[in-house]
């Protein structure tokens, strides 16, 4: 990583950090659902604004794993961090399963087929499937978990649970790019017949990149569901998709550009709550201008992260 | 047949009614550069797609090194040694030079799904042996100046050596370029000219389609000319220039294909 980077994120996390002590808690609860949105959000560009795929479905996995963390730990008394893996597993074979049938669609027709998954399942909620999931009222009595110190402030907690799982979604996403299969999702998006003449298993890592997308959307859905303790069907209606994917395409698929974006689509109509429908009406006209304005979004995706010693002489780039 | 020998026997594939390749035989020795001509829309495109993978055949067979690869997908091609450029450059685009060409290393590379997710040591030697064979092919292929520029930002007879170098990437054994002129100016011709013989020094056998008669003339062993999806004549290069099927093929249907 670049000089740049690295104190952009530490005063990014500094700041977060901080934020428990000037706060109160209903902007502590705004911060934390900024968190957890940011996570999903960064699970949707790995579909979405990596690979290329368009993907409308992406509060399925979200949702998935918040009631895998809520079921186990609501009604068969599991602890709720020992929830998080299934939460993550749960989602991921989800992903692998559903893409595997629909993967080779392309663009509108994918995004048609996922909206299509979404529905299904919100509706499979709702109507209580197998006795479980608790019909359109959801789940309730979700454990809070109190971080060590912080028992008396189940917010607090909340929000560094949530800073620590971004944090670990920054290392995965770090990770991601440098290595094989993070690249191959790029030469997908770029050209699939290109990718696939070079020797890429297109199918494959189509399908991993919705298993991943899905497994860390389920993280995230593990802190959501500690931070309200409780989980409903409407909170992970096709519409929170269709937010999710408005904040890759407008802030651009870049970890700077997401954050920019949840920031943008959720956090700022938070501040201007006092205009009330106004807001969205200013927010529309804003999503609109930053489409015409800069089509790859506030922070584009930024190329030619190679080794230095590569690069001879003194090359700008683009 | 011996190692690295590609035989297409009566490859036939249409597209509804109509017929692309009609019946297509040929063989491509290994270390050759064996070129394939004829006039817009005779089918050569769709050969190279038949052989790649891209549009698999129905009728035929196409043994490559005694091994039939008729129906396998393009990335399984690719594994065996058979790696392809484009007439219609295709190249990611928005990614540096450096990139696309270690998109050619894919194969080679040993790293798993999973180091995606959690690196190695092991992972990270790989990655690091793969950009320093980056490395060496963007000197082979006199690409160091733009090693971080964005591909679809070069002038086109460098996007071109990009091309070939991503291909070279995989180490293939046949080298399957597709009307690798087009568009360069007499330069870069020259230029193109004398990468060809440089990657078939490295042992490397070349298929190629190509307009530019000068060019196909010059540096291939072996001609096979098709017209309207069939083979009409077959020899070397002297041969096919004196063929009068193919001189007639030439001037008599210049204009009334595309």
């Amino acid at each position: 990583m670049k000089k740049k980077q690295i104190l952009l994120y530490t005063a990014f996390f500094l700041i977060m950090a901080l934020l428990p002590l000037v706060a109160n808690s209903k902007w502590l609860a705004v911060g934390t659902t900024f968190l957890i949105f940011s996570v999903v959000a960064l699970s949707q560009d790995i579909v979405l604004g990596k690979a290329g795929m368009f993907n409308m479905g992406q509060a399925l996995f979200f949702g998935l794993g918040a009631y895998t963390t809520a079921i186990l730990n609501a009604k068969f008394n599991w602890p709720l961090l020992a929830t998080m893996p299934l939460a993550i597993l749960v989602p991921a074979l989800f992903g692998i399963l559903l893409a595997g049938p629909i993967i080779h669609l392309r663009g509108d027709y994918l995004l048609v087929t996922t909206i299509g998954f979404n529905i299904v399942f919100v509706q499979v909620l709702q109507n209580n499937l197998g006795g479980i999931t608790g019909g359109p009222n959801g789940i309730f009595g979700v454990e809070s978990l109190s971080l060590p110190g912080l028992a008396d402030s189940p917010q607090t907690s909340a929000f560094y649970l949530s800073l620590i799982v971004l944090l670990i979604t920054f290392v995965l996403m770090h990770n991601l790019e440098k290595s094989k299969a993070g690249r191959a999702l790029h030469y997908l998006r770029e050209d699939d017949l290109a990718a696939g003449a070079i020797g890429i298993n297109t199918r494959v890592y189509k399908i991993f990149s919705f298993g991943l997308g899905a497994g860390m959307a389920g993280m995230a859905g593990t802190i959501y569901a500690n931070q309200y303790s409780a989980v409903s069907p409407e909170a992970f209606d096709f519409v929170q998709s269709v937010l999710f994917f408005s904040i890759v395409i407008v802030g651009g698929s870049s970890i700077p550009g997401i954050l920019l974006g949840v920031f943008l689509m959720f956090v700022l109509p938070e501040i201007f709550r006092d205009f009330a429908t106004w807001r969205y009406f200013i927010f529309g006209i804003a999503m609109i201008m930053t489409m015409i304005l800069r089509p790859r979004g506030l922070w584009p995706a930024s190329f030619g992260n190679i080794p230095k010693e590569l690069i001879r002489g003194d090359q700008n780039g683009r | 047949m011996a190692d690295n020998t590609l035989v297409l026997t009566n490859v036939t594939k249409r597209f509804g009614g109509l017929v692309a390749v009609d019946d297509l035989s040929f063989t491509v020795k290994q270390g050759q550069i064996y070129g394939i001509i004829g006039p817009n829309g005779a089918g050569k495109t769709t050969v190279f797609n038949c052989i790649t993978g891209i549009h698999p055949c129905e009728e035929g067979s196409i043994n490559w090194c005694g091994e039939e690869i008729r129906l396998l997908s393009p990335h399984k091609i690719v594994q065996r040694g058979i790696v392809r450029t484009f007439q219609t450059i295709r190249l990611f685009s928005q990614m540096s030079v450096a990139e696309n060409i270690m998109s050619g290393r894919h194969i080679k590379s040993s790293q798993g799904w999973w180091n995606a997710i959690v690196p190695t040591p092991g992972s990270k030697k790989d990655e690091k042996k793969n950009w320093q064979r980056v490395g060496e092919l963007l000197d082979f292929f006199d690409l160091s100046d733009v090693t971080v520029n964005a591909a679809g930002s070069l002038p086109y007879g460098t996007q071109r050596r990009v091309e070939m170098a991503r291909a070279m990437a995989t180490e293939p054994k046949l080298l399957i370029l597709d009307e690798p002129a087009a568009g360069l100016n007499d330069q870069e011709t020259l230029g193109l000219i004398e990468t060809i013989y440089k990657i078939k020094d490295l042992g490397v056998t070349i298929l190629l389609i190509e307009h530019d008669m000068d060019l196909v003339m010059e540096v291939t062993e072996y001609l096979t000319v098709i017209n309207f999806g069939k083979k009409i004549a077959e020899g070397t290069p002297d041969v096919i220039q004196k063929d009068p099927a193919v001189i007639e093929a030439y001037l008599g249907s210049e204009d009334d294909d595309e």
